[in-house]
């Protein structure tokens, strides 16, 4: 709620004092940060739940290689730090995207997908630990003797019944983690790679735009502000667009943030 | 005799625990409190001994707040002379201090117990007593057994304190919940023995929570002179959160014990659906089935169609393991068997119980509604996935459920989650999971936990139904009284460690 009031209120506020085309910048760059962390929170939860299926009927089969296989994947993706590992694929996202391989909404779904797949693991050791948990209880040795199947007894009555709160909040923090990387990671490709890329073919968002010359322009004004304070009312009004994106970012993750402890301590987790 | 009624109402969060108009509380005498787990026996025990925390809690009685029952004269007396046993030994007892330390703290301090230590503890000398009080409690010693010896001997303590004032008008309520959960038979005749020997000494106010009905036979048995100062009361309920203080007749309870039974099936089957070899090992421990009480020759366990069968050992020997076992929840080192003509032993692969026993030809009910239950589950879930030849919708489940539980059966009921049940309502849900499903073996581990008399009637005659229909099943209960006379000698079998 809070959220919402914010962004809001500050949105208003641009409305009222801030120049259109950077109104219309700000406005894409924070409907498609948004729209991409939303495909990684879907992308996260598939990947996430198909992979902990597939590694529980290897080991319940005893199907060693499939297993081990797995598991060998899971932890070489584990081992690469998340915020490398999605700068690479941006870099490769933003290659194809010069050759004209993809374009429109298949970017978005590719730099969704490519974030989620350094950060499902969280999810997978979640998804586990939970079942882990319940094939321990007599309640999962119970219905198994009564010939309720092994995949209804993992997805109904583990996953989904019990679980399925505890899946919620971990993507809740998996869609803050994804606000974090992908404007961390847009922030370093536009300013670092922007000799090499051409960013304008990658979509607008928070992270790009605040790596804008402009931007900076407006986040340096914050420091000058410090040491002028007279120069505080202008700040609020010639310095919009990066004040804007920075209190966007900061705002949010603060409230993901939020969202997620109160989430947990509701349905105390 | 000089009666203390209560009307009581416990609620949380807007929602009513538990209500009542009439719990009474007899004055010296001696009051049995019967009736299904999870009914509200214990929230309105200690709401009146004034052992509720309040907090989070919005608690009447008589009318009035709780705060005012806490300061009344009564409460007040009851506290300073009384004593609670808990239902759970261990949440009762200080891992941090000494049991000898607990044994003495507070006003229990100064009082003399090595008498009733020694008496509890079947033993002349002090050795085997001091081995337990001089230890730590700690979550697998002293056993469960001696947990709930002490905190019988801290009941005493007070008990003779009592005893030593001689003042009869003076205000007393020692309750005693679930006092002999974990004592085998033995032990419990000595507790009830020293507790209406005191009794006879100065009568004081006691109350008795408990599922165990044996009780009575043993009050019949040796207790007849105290009949007349003790009442038999069974907490029934009338709606969700009302309950009722009723008479319970233990004329009735021991007519239905005695009552011949009929172990005969209705067609002649003599098809050996299980047959277990009598010896096997798990855990490096060995193993072996019996089928005499004297344990001289070991003998297969086997049970035809239309046959039950009680497994009768001390607690922890392993029924439960043998049980799980069968049904391929437990490896064992060394074990053979033969379930309708299929051949299993300790080299089987788990895929031979997947695909050819469970649901098709054994089912098992698990001791512990509240773990064996997937408690999100709505009453309705819970029988989805089953392998049933038949499609069962709300009607049918319906009419299966009315077997177990009175009517009427509402949809409301049908759709309420199972951890909103009581725990009487989740072992008959745990028990119709299992019985509704047609396997030629059904093993059944303390299918009687936590019910009320009307239930275990119900629930036996459910299952004499399911046999004379053909179906084996095999119990494993401490219920030994009921089983015993329920089920046919020749069909007793006995486990005990062989060396």
């Amino acid at each position: 709620m809070i959220w919402v009031l914010g962004v809001a209120v500050l949105g208003i506020w641009d409305i009222m004092f801030l120049n259109k085309p950077a109104l219309l910048r700000v406005t894409n760059g924070f409907i498609n940060t948004i729209i991409i962390c939303l495909l990684v929170v879907i992308f996260t939860l598939i990947l996430s739940w198909g992979l902990t299926l597939g590694l529980h009927f290897f080991q319940y089969r005893k199907i060693r290689s499939g297993y081990i296989v797995l598991t060998f994947i899971l932890n070489l993706v584990r081992s690469v730090p998340q915020i490398i590992g999605v700068l690479l694929s941006y870099v490769i996202i933003a290659a194809l995207i010069t050759r004209g391989w993809i374009g429109g909404a298949g970017v978005f779904v590719l730099m969704a997908f490519c974030m989620s797949v350094f950060i499902f693991m969280e999810m997978v050791d979640l998804m586990r630990e939970r079942i882990s948990h319940f094939t321990k209880l007599d309640f999962y040795n119970a219905m198994k003797v009564c010939g309720i199947s092994e995949k209804r007894i993992i997805n109904s009555d583990i996953l989904w019944k019990n679980s399925r709160i505890h899946i919620f909040n971990k993507l809740i923090s998996v869609f803050g983690s994804a606000v974090f990387l992908q404007c961390s990671v847009d922030f370093i490709i536009s300013v670092g790679l922007s000799t090499g890329v051409n960013t304008v073919s990658m979509p607008v968002t928070l992270g790009s735009l605040l790596a804008k010359m402009d931007s900076k322009q407006d986040i340096l004004a914050i420091g000058n502000t410090l040491f002028n304070p007279g120069y505080l009312p202008q700040l609020f009004m010639q310095h919009l667009q990066g004040l804007t994106v920075a209190f966007l970012i900061v705002f949010s993750l603060f409230c993901i943030y939020s969202i997620s402890n109160g989430y947990a301590e509701r349905h105390r987790l | 005799m000089k009666e203390n009624s209560f009307s009581i109402s416990v609620r949380s969060d807007n929602r009513t625990i538990v209500s009542t108009d009439f719990f009474p509380v007899y004055q010296n005498e001696i009051t049995f409190l019967f009736g299904e787990s999870g009914i509200g026996k214990s929230v309105l025990s200690k709401s009146v001994y004034g052992l509720l925390d309040p907090e989070g809690l919005e608690i009447v009685i008589n009318n009035k707040p709780y705060g005012l029952h806490l300061n009344n004269h009564w409460t007040k007396q009851v506290r300073k002379n009384s004593f609670f046993v808990f239902q759970e030994p261990s949440s009762h007892l200080n891992p941090l201090m000494t049991i000898k330390d607990q044994l003495n703290e507070g006003s229990l301090g100064g009082l003399e117990d090595r008498e009733i230590l020694s008496y509890l503890w079947q033993s002349s000398g002090d050795e085997s007593v001091r081995k337990i009080i001089d230890i730590f409690p700690k979550p697998y010693r002293p056993s469960g057994g001696e947990k709930q010896r002490i905190l019988l001997a801290m009941a005493f303590k007070r008990i003779n304190a009592l005893i030593q004032k001689d003042n009869p008008d003076e205000p007393s309520f020692f309750v005693f919940d679930e006092p002999t959960g974990s004592l085998d038979n033995n032990y419990r005749d000595l507790f009830i023995n020293l507790l209406f020997s005191k009794f006879r000494a100065c009568p004081f106010t006691i109350q008795i929570i408990t599922h165990d009905y044996s009780i009575i036979s043993e009050i019949y048995r040796s207790h007849k002179d105290l009949l007349r100062y003790i009442h038999f009361k069974e907490l029934s309920r009338i709606s969700d959160t009302q309950v009722r203080v009723d008479d319970f007749s233990p004329r009735e309870y021991l007519s239905w014990l005695n009552a011949p039974k009929n172990h005969k099936a209705d067609k002649s089957l003599h098809d050996t659906v299980l047959e277990v070899n009598p010896h096997f090992e798990i855990f490096g421990k060995s193993l072996s089935v019996f089928s005499d009480e004297s344990l001289s020759e070991p003998a297969p366990l086997i049970i035809r169609k239309g046959e039950m069968v009680y497994l009768k050992a001390p607690s922890g020997v392993g029924k439960t393991t043998l049980a799980k076992i069968i049904m391929g929840l437990y490896k064992a080192d060394k074990f053979r068997m033969s379930l309708c003509g299929l051949k299993v032993s300790q080299r089987s692969s788990p895929s031979v119980w997947q695909n050819k026993i469970w649901g098709k030809r054994a089912g098992m009910v698990f001791q512990h509604a509240d773990e064996a239950l997937n408690l999100e589950s709505t009453v309705k879930e819970t029988f989805k996935g089953l392998p049933l030849k038949i499609r069962i919708n709300t009607e049918t489940l319906q009419n299966k459920l009315l077997e177990l539980f009175d009517p009427p059966v509402t949809k409301q009921f049908i759709n309420k989650k199972v951890k909103y049940l009581s725990g009487g309502q989740k072992q008959r849900l745990n028990l119709l999971r299992t019985l509704i499903l047609t396997p030629d073996l059904i093993i059944l581990d303390e299918p009687l936990n936590g019910l009320d008399f009307n239930s275990v009637r119900k629930v036996l005659s459910l299952l004499d139904e399911k046999r004379a229909l053909g179906s084996a099943l095999l119990m494993i209960s401490h219920n030994e009284e009921i089983f015993e006379n329920f089920i046919d000698r020749r069909h007793i079998y006995h486990l005990n460690t062989t060396s």
